[in-house]
């Protein structure tokens, strides 16, 4: 694995001796990783490299074969390549939904508006997903993804399938909201130009 | 708006000729057999039926069919749901579960009817057969709609940490209202004709089924006719009534 810059030792996460098999296939074979605190930490690679995987098991949809996972805090944020909106909830009701079992009704809206606001979607917030455009869906993902009180995010190709202008918008709306609140980011991509763009630190994982 | 108006006057008037046209081959078949023992023409079942709707007994009975069945219908619909997501979300639940289900399809009505009759008394025998016949098609459906729910929506409420209750509330009973609704139109039907059933075996004082019985042991055909008519009209308003509500949340 190639490391870019010297690492510090203000870890967000740990990654320790990582392993992970399906079936007969080895998908990840001993990965030490260590993520910085408040960095983008971008992760890349061909298809079928285990980005996702690495992903998956740090946010513990999965589980590792062997190894350790070692995160300061458990709260994450997750924004996926799908928008994972729930299609019967309107905009707001599905900010709402990850934010009720931890804050009160109030706090709750000041927060969905705060964020709302910020990615330009506070007039479309008792729209349904199927009113709005892909990227307006993809907003309300990152919208989400920064409301909900965590010190990691992780991001599995969040741009993946966007036009370019698209793309762009959607990065820019990132980068600002995540220069007003930094928090420690995970960016899985295998777009070099996306990695170089955004990380400050980058990991390529290869394929057996 | 005109337009609206005349192309509901048009299928409301296309649905009467239909009826009508049944009504004739009705008619046309009496004639042809021509001994109202065997098949009484409409207007004689029309008569029997309007001298009944003056009798105190032709709504007691109707009252409390009508009851019994809405009774056996909720319970059905309340244990079906509960089970149901239960089964979904817990694999152990639905594996216990399975025999079961498998026996109480399988069973013929009459048998589940004449056990029942052996365990209760009369008035709960229709209770308790439509319960068990309407049970697990609600149960069969919701367990289908909890499957069918998106595996990736419950992996970001996951990761969010969002509580179970908020899950079931927004992810899974929602994801599940269409299954429910076309179990619930399924068992309005079959809930009908398995309590009058069982109200014939039974024979709780009045009910339709016992009516149809003594219709049955008096030889009166058209009587026959006419409460199964009264049968055929209260599912049909069950029907129309339980779409209305259900396109009426759905507006909301």
């Amino acid at each position: 694995m190639e490391v870019l810059i010297k690492l510090s030792t203000n870890y967000e996460v740990q990654l320790i001796n990582l392993c992970k098999s399906y079936e007969e296939n080895s998908v990840l074979d001993n990965i030490n990783l260590n993520i910085l605190e408040n960095k983008i930490t971008v992760i890349s690679g061909p298809s079928g490299c285990g980005k996702t995987t690495l992903l998956n098991i740090i946010s513990g949809i999965e589980k590792e074969d062997s190894g350790q996972v070692i995160l300061k805090d458990n709260n994450i944020s997750y924004i996926f390549q799908e928008d994972r909106l729930i299609p019967h909830l309107t905009v707001y009701e599905n900010i709402a939904f990850v934010l009720k079992s931890t804050i009160n009704k109030d706090e709750m809206n000041k927060v969905i508006t705060k964020y709302l606001e910020m990615v330009k979607l506070i007039e479309f917030k008792d729209k349904l997903p199927s009113k709005l455009s892909g990227g307006m869906k993809r907003r309300v993902a990152i919208a989400r993804a920064f409301a909900y009180k965590s010190r990691l995010l992780l991001m599995d190709e969040p741009f993946k399938g966007l036009d370019d202008k698209l793309k762009t918008e959607i990065i820019e709306e990132f980068l600002k909201l995540y220069e007003k609140e930094k928090r420690t980011v995970v960016l899985v991509t295998h777009d070099k130009e996306e990695a170089k763009l955004l990380g400050n630190v980058i990991y390529s994982l290869h394929m057996r | 708006m005109k337009n609206s108006i005349t192309k509901e006057l048009r299928r409301v008037t296309r649905k009467i000729i239909i009826l009508m046209f049944w009504m004739l081959v009705w008619e046309l078949c009496s004639l042809f057999i021509n001994n109202s023992l065997l098949l009484p023409s409409p207007v004689e079942v029309a008569k029997v039926l309007f001298f009944l709707t003056g009798k105190i007994y032709f709504w007691k009975s109707v009252f409390n069919s009508v009851t019994t069945v809405i009774l056996g219908l909720f319970l059905s619909i309340g244990i079906g749901i509960l089970i149901g997501v239960a089964a979904g979300l817990i694999s152990f639940i639905e594996e216990l579960l399975e025999p079961l289900m498998v026996v109480i399809k399988a069973t013929p009505v009459m048998s589940i009817i004449i056990l029942a009759l052996v365990w209760f008394k009369s008035s709960n025998v229709v209770i308790f057969t439509a319960i068990l016949i309407c049970f697990p098609i609600i149960y069969t459906n919701v367990l289908q709609g909890i499957k069918a729910v998106d595996k990736q929506l419950i992996q970001m409420a996951n990761i969010y940490k969002v509580k179970n209750k908020y899950i079931i509330k927004d992810i899974y009973l929602p994801s599940i209202k269409h299954y429910i609704v076309s179990g619930i139109l399924m068992c309005l039907g079959l809930g009908w004709k398995v309590s009058v059933a069982s109200e014939i075996l039974s024979t709780p004082r009045y009910s339709i089924g016992l009516n149809l019985l003594n219709a049955k042991s008096t030889l009166e055909t058209a009587e026959l006719f006419a409460w199964t008519i009264v049968v055929v009209l209260l599912s049909f308003i069950f029907e129309l009534m339980f779409k209305y509500y259900v396109k009426k949340r759905d507006s909301i």
